[in-house]
């Protein structure tokens, strides 16, 4: 009885503490979802001076900001796209062939990933200044695919770990060409370790601001245009952005997982 | 014969290998070479980079006041990694296996803030934290100090910012390491009279010490690079070697010293990594 | 499960942008945003805006200005009187802006905003082209007293848009002393009270105006007696601001600043027990101007922009809303006793003649300042 009391006593004091941890996680959320409905209209827009949603609509009108935003989604889309196809063929060659040189690349890869960002940042800017590219979108498409396909690999080989290749070998001796084994024996069952690399690569781009910041010219994404707004002082609109941009994710996160229980009770009945 | 085996071998590997190779070599190989050999250069009248060989640049790097900077820069890395492992462990282990039941929604629920653009949020700890922010006005408000406190605008604030950004890539590496532990284990354990402290440190700690080591680099090593959080929270007087490097590459005018600071940088990352290996540490679990 | 969850928030997303940029209004087809990334596709990668003027309105131009210097509205004003799409960026010190136009390619910023020094800097390393005065018909507006410096004799390149000074801000509610000069700040007692612009010219020359010295010394001695100086202002400053010192101020997070007038200006709108005080020792003046880029592209529209700039009731537009020095004398008929009474915005004509300009120095003297300050922001 008294180790179930103990017990008891552990869980409460567990979830107390749970519940804390999650409160200094959220605690910034709550500021800035809480300041867009700021009525303030004077800089530095730190005081409240009353519940409004007039920044909401303001959010519609400011046009650089939403052009940002457009931008970071372009260019993590292309990022993803383009590291994932990369970085996922790199995969399985690494994986099923061996070659000189292979060890070299594998320590290669490790390189964008553990470095600090800012040592790539500004060795890509260097490059960038002495080849003469552009700085715009195109070199931030190539400085985000440059740190995400690392991400790419690492998860499909996580995921190649237990594959087995007579599953390969027996289609290509029933005559199936090499090219589509791949696209429809190897890569479905890939796919989860695709996705989640892709995924990976999404959220990494999204939200990248030391390269971005060294590699995009005058190319605003979003949290470069956030952190021009900190140095002047944080209009609410962009509160309001970030508050949308949140409401809608986790309410797709929320319907998904409800989804995906109602699928599994169906699956138990 | 010879040609079957190229085409059979060698084509496939270029095809799949080739452009991650390419890519390697041109966006990472390159511009570091590029970035060390600048580390030598310098620069003239017009802030140019010549290429005139000096040590210059690492001479001025070991002044000591660089040194103290970087020592300063790892002291708030490491007060931010420890943070985060004091925080993050208890919390990944009561997710993982005290609430097992919901650990899903628990874990989709520290990922939920991460999806919200991190300088925001750093400026809503600004928000928070300022002489007119929501705590001070609260403190003042319940009588418990007279005058705003300073929380704002220095190293606690610097650290703080640091441990909160970096806090999922302690949590991540560590849940995924306590995920393996075999539940039976414990039980035995318990079974066999150990109380709580003895298992965590003979059984918990030692299984997991792989996570825990792989959360420590990944929050360690990007807050010596985070010049944001430390020009945003700690208003400019705390400044990482990430502050250093970028100045130099701003309003320093001065590239090569930026590159020279940075080659430095490397080799510090490089240290550190190659510790993190000695320890038994997994490259593998680094990528997730 | 994971896997699942994320998938569908990456469409949300997706989707979330589709909705808002439909919402947001129209889509640049001009300007840097959009250009590359249809250069992208194309496979081929020319300059980033090259092809904008050939697209829809009447072409682009590319700004490069100090944060908290050009109203919004100014620059939407003239999109809408124009059709000319302009692209912003800024920057918060002139060095800031030298190393950005110079990674850049040439000609990737149209128009920049350089100091006095910073523009015979420029000239001198050749990065600044001629302007056109037929085609600024609205200079006849700027006063004398601004034109024909030093730094750019007969305004060749440069047209002045704003001056000030920096000065010290006091908030009297909760500094009861008298600030008289730059020396003040650095009594022991206003320990962790200073905002400071964020700019290694203006705060060792403020540092070395205390000790009666010029703000471009060069001599080892006299740049030793800065550092020892200087040292004594880390524990005061608090923060390091040249964006928008005036919240720390207003927030109350600083009781004292060294900061832009203009800044100083807009505080004291907000709380008025803020004052500006000028330093006895003679203050760090500037003047602003407006700069067209060696090979920028879109060179008429800039000479539009720049005139457009020297309207009366645009430049008074801008100091309702950036309370600076105005030069432009028509506006200042426009702004009335508002402005003329108010020194922190109308700054005397004494104090600028006391004060000192930042000039340009060798990169031996500024590598011995640029270590002053790397130690000072420790």
């Amino acid at each position: 009885m008294r180790r179930k009391k103990a017990e008891r006593l552990c869980r409460s004091a567990g979830a107390v503490y749970c519940g804390l941890v999650y409160a200094f996680l959220f605690l910034p959320i709550v500021v800035v979802v809480v300041n867009s409905f700021n009525a303030t209209k004077s800089k530095p827009y730190l005081s409240w001076k009353g519940f409004s949603f007039a920044w909401y609509g303001k959010l519609l009108q400011n046009t650089a900001l939403l052009d940002s935003f457009k931008n970071t989604l372009i260019l993590a889309a292309v990022s993803t796209i383009l590291s994932t196809i990369i970085g996922t063929i790199a995969a399985v060659g690494m994986f099923k062939y061996r070659f000189r040189g292979k060890s070299v690349i594998d320590a290669l890869l490790y390189i964008p990933v553990v470095i600090p960002e800012i040592v790539l940042g500004i060795a890509l800017l260097t490059l960038f200044a002495t080849v003469n590219i552009p700085r715009g979108m195109l070199s931030l498409v190539f400085a985000h695919v440059t740190f995400c396909i690392p991400f790419v690999i690492f998860n499909v080989r996580a995921r190649l770990d237990g594959y087995d290749k007579s599953l390969e070998e027996a289609s290509m001796d029933l005559g199936v060409g090499r090219l589509k084994t791949f696209f429809h024996i190897t890569l479905p069952v890939l796919a989860p370790g695709i996705g989640g690399g892709a995924l990976l690569a999404f959220t990494l781009s999204i939200d990248d601001v030391i390269v971005s910041y060294f590699t995009n010219g005058q190319t605003k994404t979003f949290p470069l245009k956030v952190m021009e707004s900190i140095k002047s002082g944080v209009a609410p609109d962009v509160n309001a952005l970030s508050t949308l941009i949140l409401i809608v994710t986790v309410l797709f996160v929320v319907l998904t997982q409800s989804g995906l229980i109602r699928r599994l009770r169906h699956r138990k009945i | 014969m010879s040609k079957h085996k190229f085409r059979s071998s060698t084509l496939p590997v270029l095809i799949t290998v080739g452009p991650v190779s390419l890519w390697l070599a041109f966006f990472v190989v390159i511009p570091l070479l590029y970035v060390f050999i600048m580390s030598f250069c310098s620069i003239d009248e017009n802030y140019n980079v010549v290429f005139q060989f000096t040590l210059d640049n690492y001479r001025n790097l070991m002044d000591v006041n660089y040194l103290q900077i970087y020592a300063q820069s790892i002291l708030i890395a490491f007060f931010a990694t420890v943070i985060c492992l004091v925080l993050g462990y208890p919390f990944a282990f009561l997710i993982s296996r005290t609430f097992r039941s919901r650990k899903t929604f628990l874990y989709m629920l520290v990922i939920i803030p991460f999806w919200t653009n991190s300088l925001i949020r750093i400026y809503g700890w600004r928000t928070f934290l300022g002489a007119s922010g929501w705590l001070n006005q609260t403190l003042m408000a319940l009588h418990l100090t007279d005058s705003p406190m300073d929380f704002l605008f220095n190293r606690f604030a610097t650290i703080l910012g640091m441990a909160y950004v970096l806090f999922p890539f302690m949590v991540l590496p560590l849940y995924t390491a306590i995920e393996k532990l075999d539940p039976s284990q414990l039980e035995v354990s318990a079974d066999l009279g150990a109380r709580g402290g003895a298992t965590f440190w003979n059984v918990v700690l030692p299984q997991t010490v792989s996570g825990v080591f792989s959360g420590c680099i990944m929050v360690f090593i990007p807050s010596l690079g985070y010049f944001y959080v430390a020009d945003i929270l700690g208003g400019g007087n705390s400044d990482v070697i990430g502050n250093l490097i970028e100045r130099q590459f701003q309003s320093g005018n001065n590239w090569p010293f930026g590159a020279a600071l940075s080659i430095i940088l490397i080799a510090v990352t490089l240290l550190l990594v190659k510790l993190y290996q000695k320890c038994g540490g997994d490259m593998q679990s680094l990528g997730v | 499960m994971k896997k699942r969850q994320m998938i569908g928030a990456f469409l949300t997303v997706s989707i979330l942008s589709g909705l808002l940029t439909a919402c947001g209004g129209k889509i640049s087809t001009t300007g840097s945003s959009s250009a590359p990334a249809e250069s992208v596709s194309a496979g081929s990668s020319s300059a980033s805006s090259g092809s904008a003027s050939a697209e829809g309105g009447k072409g682009s131009l590319n700004l490069y200005i100090w944060t908290e210097y050009v109203p919004d509205s100014v620059i939407q004003d003239f999109e809408k009187q124009t059709g000319v799409q302009v692209n912003v960026s800024t920057y918060s010190t002139n060095e800031d802006m030298l190393a950005k136009v110079k990674s850049e390619n040439e000609g990737a910023f149209d128009i920049v905003q350089p100091s006095d020094y910073m523009v015979e800097q420029m000239i001198k390393q050749n990065m600044l082209q001629k302007l056109d005065h037929s085609k600024l018909t609205n200079l006849k507006n700027i006063s004398d007293v601004f034109l024909n410096q030093s730094y750019d004799p007969e305004n060749q390149y440069s047209v002045p848009y704003l001056a000030g000074v920096a000065g010290i801000a006091v908030n009297t509610s909760k500094i009861k002393d008298t600030i008289t000069g730059y020396a003040d700040l650095f009594n022991p007692k206003y320990k962790k009270s200073i905002v400071a612009l964020d700019d290694y010219r203006a705060v060792l020359g403020m540092v070395a105006r205390s000790l009666g010295m010029s703000m471009n010394e060069t001599d080892d001695a006299k740049i030793a007696q800065i550092k020892t100086q200087a040292m004594k202002l880390k524990d005061n400053i608090k923060l390091y601001d040249s964006d928008s010192p005036k919240s720390a101020l207003i927030s109350g997070d600083c009781s004292l600043g060294y900061c832009w007038s203009g800044e100083i200006a807009l505080a004291i709108r907000e709380n008025p027990a803020i004052k500006i005080i000028f330093p006895k020792e003679g203050a760090y003046v500037f003047f602003d101007n407006w700069c067209i880029t060696k090979g920028a592209k879109n060179t008429e529209n800039a000479h539009k922009f720049i005139n457009y700039m020297m309207e009366p009731q645009v430049a008074k537009a801008v100091s309702d809303e950036f309370a600076y020095l105005q030069p432009n004398q028509a506006a200042v008929k426009l702004l009335g006793d508002s402005y003329k009474n108010n020194p922190a915005e109308n700054v005397p004509e004494s104090v600028i003649k006391k004060g000192e300009h930042v000039k340009n120095l060798d990169t031996a003297a500024l590598a011995k300042y640029n270590a002053i300050w790397t130690e000072l922001k420790k």
